[in-house]
Order: structure tokens, then C-alpha cells, then sequence
């Protein structure tokens, strides 16, 4: 049977499946009809007969079967029912258990929540959630005055909003991501920044990055990983994207490079969010939340997350960047860590013929994603040699 | 986290895609998620047979709220009883409309799940209470022996 224990798990299954078999708006209807009219059609009749006050002793009760760990706020004087979301067991379902099959499985709250307010005259006046189970919601009747409160509890005001990376809605409408494209949906964000550039050369941390194949390519922006970035280890240059590994490594040097480029000439942070991870707290590092890489490569259907299996190293996860972003590629330093001189990266020492690999990642998956990448890119995609005699 | 109002949404879903796309699409979307989501599950009944996919049902079953359900394993096949289904009692007395079909997910689902670890999958009964049975395939049946 298909119980409740798991339901998060396939709740985001289907959202894939809907979303990869009839599209985007697909989804959305599935939220508005089948979550917020039949589903949760409870919260309409309770807020349709006592307004806030309905809503907001349905929630309690969900939120005492659900077990979480949240603070609702209701002040009728001031029209304001408010959530404060700390640990979100149904996300915390996916983070726990290593699960994203879908582009954005958070937004499917908002996908329910607005359309059913709609429905009684209500809005969602503010929310935001940072995709690490942390959000906040501020609802009100629209035909109200509506004054925001100021809690000592706000999750805002938590260490852990600084996790993650933040989409916004304010009265029902969802708000850009980045200041600099109009767009609120992560792909477009990431497919605006990149219009600029016809070919990118893409540069992981071998050894051959350093040689004359690579010296040799053409290319009008250049898109590294973090350490590259932090270190300047086998590209000078000023990058136009740079992808944070699962494992950042000198953050602190990343931030200080970052914080003292002007603000026009800095690069575009990427990140994976990878859901088995630790989140990294990047606003306390000093630095602004990378947008999300995994919604575009879903869609692209370049990447599917296999809980518990090896997922590919950060310079892979930029090539397949680069094959979503339908751009021309030339791409250097992933070798596998079997370049001919030993060395797994640019300027160390020769290892051991035995590199291992560590648990998370593996040749195989490295190469199994190459290969589909390069098979389904829409754009000539030029690999280092080397690369490409490990993948022949 | 056994929230069992996420049973109106299991039947919510299901009603959806039968009257958005057709009963075709809901059959498809059952099959699959057995075959994709629950993939590791039956990976798991298939490496270690009966005893473990009975064990799975039974720890499967006690996450389940008011569930009532007998598993026995009876030769190589698995027998689950379930004279209680939890769903179908949530559904009935937070007074929701059940899809007709509603019952249908565990002979696709399951049966997809069942497949791929080399069971096929029987069901009597349903609405509430029903004889639920995974049963190996032999090599004849697959057409191999």
C-alpha cells in the first residue's frame, strides 16, 4: 500500500512525474486542485466559516499529527496569522533521507497555501523559505488592514536561516531570486546570467588544466570550483561562475576574494544543495546564498538523486551545468584523477597508483554522467584528452 | 512522521490524474513509482526473499495508524491479511470520497514493486479490508527454465 510514513518521499516523486510528463503548469494545477481543493479542502471550510481563526486551529491540529516543530502566531487585531517554521518534518523527510527527485519540492507548500486562501478572501501576505526546512508565513483577510509583527521567535532571527537559498513571495506573488534577472524560477535565473556567453571553458583541478590543450581553447567566460576560486590554483583569471563544492574548502578566503571584487565583476555562486549533505551556512560566511544548480539539471534531465549513492565531483557537476545551459564547451582538469603524472590535482605531489575514491563519489558516476551529458548536448562539447581516452 | 490525513492526499493525487489524464496515465503513474521510488525497496525483498520482504511489511504496517494486518510467510510466497486498511478507514471516517479505483495502487504499485524483485503480486478483496499476496515467480513462468 502506499502509506503515510513515506508519503513526503513520493509526495515529491509525483511532483516530478507530473511536472516531467505534462510540464511546469501541470504541477501547479495538481497543487491547486487535487492538494488545496480536495486534499486540504478542510482549511477552506474552517477558514471559509471562522476566517483566521479556522486556519489557524487546523494548522495546530496538523501540526500536532505531524509532529512539528513550528510557532503559529495569531493576532486578529492586527489581521496577521503567522507560522514560524524551525524543523519541517517534510522536508526534514527528504534532508533525512537523502531524497530530491524533484525541481523544488518546497514550493508545493505555497502551491496549495495560495490558491486555498484565494478561495476565502485570504492571501498569503509574506513567505519565505531557505529549502533546509526553515520558512515563515505571514496570512491575512485581504480586505483588512494588515500589520506585520515582530517576534523574538521569528526563524529569521535563527542560525540556521542562513542554510540554504531563499525564494520569497509577497501578496500571493513569487519574487526574483536574484537581484540581477527578473526571473523567480532558479533555471531561468542561471540560463540569464549565462546568456552572454557562446562558449565556456570548464575547468575541474587536474593536472591538465596546466597544459597547452587547455591553454589552446577558445572561450568568452570561464567557470571554476570553489577552490579554484579561494586559491587561484590553476585559473588567475576572474571566473563568471563559480560552483561551491558539497565540501567547501577555505570558505573564508572564498569570501574575502569575493567581497573585494566590485560587485559587477564578481561571478555567479552556484551550489548543488544537495540533500544528504550537511548545509553549509553561506550568509555566515560572509557570502550571498548561491543559487541552486540540481532544479535546471532535473529538468534538463542530466541528473536524477539516488539517495545513498555516489553523486558526481564538482568540476562534473559544471560540465553538466554547461550541457543544461545548451552551451559550446570546452572543458580541462577533469581527469579522474588518473592523469599520466600521478597527480590528482594541479601542483600536488604525485599519490599513490591506488587513489581512492571516497565514498560519495566514484569513477563510474563521474564517467556514466560525462557520457550522457556529452551524448544529449545540443552544443559541441570539446573534452581534454585525456578525458576523453578514460571515457573511450 | 504517520500523519494520516496524508491519506486524503494519496486519494486526492489519484483522483486528480484519473479525471485530468485519464485512468491509463493513473495506472502508469502507480507502476512507475513502484519501479523508480520504491526501487531500493525491492532490491532489498529480492536479495533477501521472503522472510525479509515479510519483514519489511510488517514494520511497513505498524507506521501505518489503526492498521490491522497479519503477515505470514507460507513456503516462498508472502501472505498479508489486512483486516483493517488504514487508509480506507481514515478516508471513511474523516467522511472523504474514495476514488473507485483507489485500491487499485497496490496491484500496480505493488505489483511493480513485486516484479522487479521477482514476485508477482494477487490481491482479494479491498475497500477495507483484503488477502494481499506476493508470490515468487518460477523460471517457467518467466519463460527461461
Amino acid at each position: 500500500m502506499l502509506g503515510c510514513q513515506d508519503f513526503c518521499g513520493y509526495y515529491d516523486w509525483t511532483f516530478h512525474y507530473i511536472r516531467r510528463r505534462f510540464g511546469q503548469d501541470a504541477v501547479a494545477k495538481l497543487w491547486a486542485e487535487a492538494i488545496a481543493e480536495d486534499s486540504q479542502s478542510h482549511y477552506i471550510k474552517a477558514g471559509g466559516e471562522r476566517g483566521l481563526r479556522g486556519l489557524y486551529d487546523t494548522w495546530v491540529k496538523t501540526g500536532e499529527e505531524e509532529q512539528c516543530d513550528w510557532t503559529f502566531t495569531l493576532d486578529e487585531q492586527k489581521n496577521v496569522l503567522r507560522m514560524d517554521m524551525r524543523v519541517c518534518p517534510s522536508k526534514g523527510f527528504l534532508l533525512d533521507n537523502d531524497r530530491n527527485a524533484d525541481e523544488d519540492y518546497c514550493d508545493h507548500c505555497m502551491g496549495w497555501i495560495g490558491p486555498a486562501l484565494e478561495s476565502i478572501g485570504a492571501e498569503v501576505v509574506s513567505h519565505e523559505h531557505n529549502h533546509c526546512g526553515q520558512c515563515w508565513w505571514e496570512m491575512g483577510m485581504k480586505d483588512t488592514p494588515h500589520q506585520p509583527l515582530d517576534l523574538d521567535i521569528d526563524i529569521r532571527k535563527d542560525h540556521r536561516w542562513g542554510s540554504g537559498y531563499v525564494e520569497s513571495w509577497r501578496h500571493n506573488t513569487k519574487l526574483p531570486l536574484l537581484e540581477k534577472s527578473g526571473s523567480s524560477d532558479p533555471c531561468q535565473v542561471l540560463i540569464d546570467w549565462f546568456a552572454q556567453y557562446d562558449r565556456l571553458l570548464v575547468l575541474g583541478r587536474g593536472p591538465s588544466t596546466a597544459d597547452k590543450w587547455s591553454a589552446d581553447q577558445a572561450h568568452d567566460g570561464v567557470v571554476v570550483t570553489d577552490p579554484t576560486y579561494a586559491t587561484r590554483d590553476v585559473f588567475e583569471g576572474d571566473p563568471v561562475g563559480v560552483m561551491i563544492g558539497d565540501k567547501p574548502v577555505s570558505l573564508d578566503r572564498f569570501a574575502e576574494r569575493f567581497n573585494a571584487t566590485p560587485p559587477e565583476q564578481r561571478p555567479l555562486l552556484m551550489h548543488m544543495f544537495l540533500p544528504g549533505n550537511p548545509m553549509i551556512d553561506f550568509v555566515g560566511a560572509g557570502l550571498p546564498r548561491p543559487v541552486p544548480i540540481l532544479p535546471l539539471l532535473i529538468r534538463a534531465g542530466l541528473y536524477r538523486h539516488r539517495p545513498g549513492q555516489p553523486y558526481p565531483t564538482t568540476g562534473v557537476f559544471l560540465l553538466l551545468l554547461a550541457v543544461a545551459l545548451q552551451k559550446e564547451a570546452a572543458v580541462a582538469g577533469i581527469d579522474l584523477y588518473r592523469h599520466p603524472s600521478g597527480s590528482p590535482y594541479l601542483g600536488q605531489a604525485p599519490g599513490s597508483e591506488d587513489f581512492r575514491w571516497p565514498d560519495w563519489h566514484s569513477q563510474a558516476c563521474d564517467t556514466s554522467h560525462i557520457r550522457a551529458a556529452v551524448g544529449s548536448a545540443e552544443k559541441p562539447v570539446a573534452l581534454h584528452p585525456i578525458l576523453a581516452d578514460l571515457l573511450a | 512522521m504517520s500523519a494520516p490525513d496524508f491519506y486524503f492526499a494519496v486519494n486526492a493525487i489519484a483522483r486528480h490524474i484519473h479525471d485530468e489524464y485519464g485512468k491509463d496515465v493513473l495506472i502508469d503513474y502507480w507502476q512507475n513509482l513502484g519501479m523508480e521510488y520504491y526501487r531500493e525497496r525491492s532490491a532489498r525483498w529480492a536479495e533477501g526473499g521472503a522472510p525479509l520482504l515479510a519483514e519489511d511489511w510488517q514494520t511497513y504496517f505498524l507506521n501505518e495508524p489503526n492498521a490491522q494486518v497479519a503477515v505470514a510467510v507460507e513456503g516462498k510466497s508472502v501472505v498479508l491479511d489486512i483486516s483493517v486498511c488504514p487508509a480506507i478507514k481514515h478516508l471513511r471516517d474523516s467522511k472523504r470520497e474514495i476514488l473507485d479505483c483507489f485500491c487499485e495502487h497496490c496491484d500496480h504499485t505493488c505489483g511493480a514493486m513485486a516484479s522487479a524483485a521477482g514476485y508477482r503480486f494477487e490481491r482479494e478483496g479491498g475497500m477495507g479490508s483484503c488477502v494481499q499476496r506476493f508470490i515468487p515467480i518460477t523460471h517457467e513462468a518467466k519463460g527461461v527454465g
